[in-house]
């Protein structure tokens, strides 16, 4: 049987050197979880499916590996962190005093050709701060990311900060079913203008959205871009989405991190979840992103408690080709 | 992050080089060092702003996705084959051409939604699939690398799915497009990461080869 000395695709196995150096960098990191005061959650592996279905949305939920117990129930191995600390915070920790800071550390699950730096099973590494002021904590949690990459070693690094409001603001008004939206969040995604303008001309625009949508693929850079992003849109959604972002922005500055930030309102991609902010993280060399992070202010009220929340993951394996050099 | 950082390109070697070279030309990116006949397969550029790959078309997608090249040009038709998770700013609208679903001549009437399963031989074997499933055609591909005009001609398929420039192929061959999957033209691809930690010298690019490829204007395909 050929089974028996087989690994299934897209599975790996740590040890020596390679073990050691995961132990200590996910120590490294923890070290500077504890030091802002997050404290370890540790969840189950398995859980109801729906549990991340209804968060990850259409696009993610795919590639959940999921079965059937005895009892007919529907469950899945975690594909994400994120819904798992909702769900316990919504219904067992809603009374402790907020914000709730939370991390993680473990792996996760997801049924997909592993390709593109990503296996089947990888690690997460991250935090959730529940409960907390908006600006402040989005501040906090970009902190912590950086001061956690500081601290395995890694000098440069990128986030590419946006808000995914002001996408959501500007496509609110625009009829579009969920498969065209999809569609045209991937085209965005893609930095594709052509197949963007073909597939706007589908869709009944003004000049104005038409506009802003194409504009979308270029609106990156510092600050200014901020500034450039609110003479494209009306809509009270995206221009609140800018205001969020150059509060948070200047939160950045005054702590001398805005150097790392990159502005960045073409970053459409990520799971459902996300309401507010959203960045991923890039270092040289690193074809990747290493982690990403973001808002969602909607993913409690599934498991029937209303907290705006926001949080960040890294993908330890990544991480682990780029850190402690 | 510094502009003057070097960037790393993948090109692929056959049908799209040259098309690809002269671009590069007009954007005032000259290969030093590269001959037709020559087998080296690394070039750099007279600015030395550039490092070049020749590489076979599919693996393209791949270099980039990885980061081992940061951007790379590589037909639609590969990019849609190898479904690799790159960026996709640009359209260069050069090697046009469609990738068309074709037979013998005379049996492009046959309706093959009757038959039960249509064997296509293609290069294209995920495209093919996903278009004729959509469809709710089943089908039962034959993966060739080469040559596929021959498996219609000999019997091996009903069907090749394949790629029509000026259709003498297949006209020399007995065949006929019996539909048009999509249109077809060289993409400039880029890596995500490199997108971002690279921009300058990214954008850069970008703009030189977007002005030049408007100056020899095709009209932009559509799906």
């Amino acid at each position: 049987m050929k089974t028996l000395t087989q690994i299934p695709l897209g599975t790996q196995i740590l040890f020596g050197e390679g073990a050691r150096q995961r132990r200590r960098l996910e120590q490294l990191i923890y070290s500077v979880f504890d030091r802002w005061e997050y404290q370890e959650i540790i969840p189950p592996i398995i859980d109801y499916y729906d549990v991340f279905s209804k968060g990850m949305g259409a696009e993610s939920e795919d590639s959940i590996y999921r079965f059937v117990d005895r009892e007919g129930n529907l469950l899945a191995l975690r594909p994400e962190f994120t819904s798992l600390v909702a769900k316990t915070v919504a219904t067992r920790l809603q009374d402790w005093p907020k914000p709730l800071r939370l991390c993680y550390s473990g792996d996760v699950l997801r049924s997909e050709t592993p390709r593109g730096g990503r296996q089947r099973e990888f690690v997460q590494l991250g935090i959730e701060n529940i409960g907390g002021e908006r600006v402040a904590c989005d501040a906090e949690v970009v902190q912590v990311a950086m001061e956690s990459l500081q601290r395995v070693g890694i000098k440069r690094f990128q986030f590419n900060l946006g808000d995914i409001g002001f996408f959501a603001g500007l496509v609110e008004h625009i009829c579009l079913s969920d498969q065209d939206l999809i569609k045209i969040k991937k085209l965005i995604d893609l930095k594709d203008s052509i197949g963007l303008q073909n597939e706007m001309e589908r869709f009944q625009l003004s000049t104005q959205q038409r506009k802003a949508l194409y504009s979308l693929l270029h609106l990156t850079g510092n600050s200014q871009t901020i500034d450039s992003a609110r003479r494209l849109v009306s809509n009270e959604q995206s221009l609140l989405a800018l205001d969020n972002l150059a509060a948070l922005y200047r939160e950045l500055q005054r702590q001398k991190l805005a150097k790392h930030i990159t502005i960045d309102l073409s970053e459409v991609r990520g799971l459902d979840y996300y309401t507010g902010i959203i960045f991923k993280i890039y270092v040289p060399g690193l074809g990747f992103e290493i982690g990403s992070g973001g808002r969602y202010d909607n993913l409690l009220k599934n498991f029937g408690c209303d907290l705006p929340s926001v949080g960040f993951t890294f993908f330890l394996e990544r991480l682990m080709s780029v850190a402690l050099k | 992050m510094k502009s003057t950082e070097r960037i790393s390109v993948a090109l692929p070697k056959g049908r799209l080089l040259d098309v690809i070279l002269r671009l590069l030309c007009e954007a005032d990116i000259e290969m030093v060092s590269y001959k037709l006949q020559s087998r080296r397969l690394v070039f750099q550029d007279k600015s030395g702003h550039f490092q070049f790959f020749i590489l076979k078309p599919i693996d393209v997608p791949t270099y980039v996705e990885y980061g081992v090249a940061d951007v790379g040009i590589a037909g639609r038709d590969v990019l849609l084959e190898c479904q690799a998770d790159v960026l996709q700013p640009l359209d260069l609208g050069v090697g046009q051409c469609t990738l068309a679903v074709a037979g013998p001549k005379g049996t492009a009437q046959a309706d093959y939604r009757e038959l039960s399963a249509v064997r296509i031989a293609t290069k294209y074997p995920r495209i093919t699939t996903e278009y004729f499933t959509q469809r709710g055609v089943p089908v039962e591909i034959i993966y060739l690398s080469g040559s596929v005009e021959l498996a219609s001609l000999l019997g091996l398929s009903d069907r090749i799915v394949d790629l029509v420039s000026t259709g003498r192929t297949l006209e020399e061959n007995g065949l006929e497009i019996i539909e048009s999957i999509c249109k077809i033209s060289a993409r400039l691809v880029v890596n995500r990461a490199s997108y971002q930690v690279k921009r300058p010298a990214v954008t850069n690019l970008i703009k030189r080869l977007t002005d030049v490829s408007q100056k020899t204007a095709c009209p932009t395909p559509k799906i």
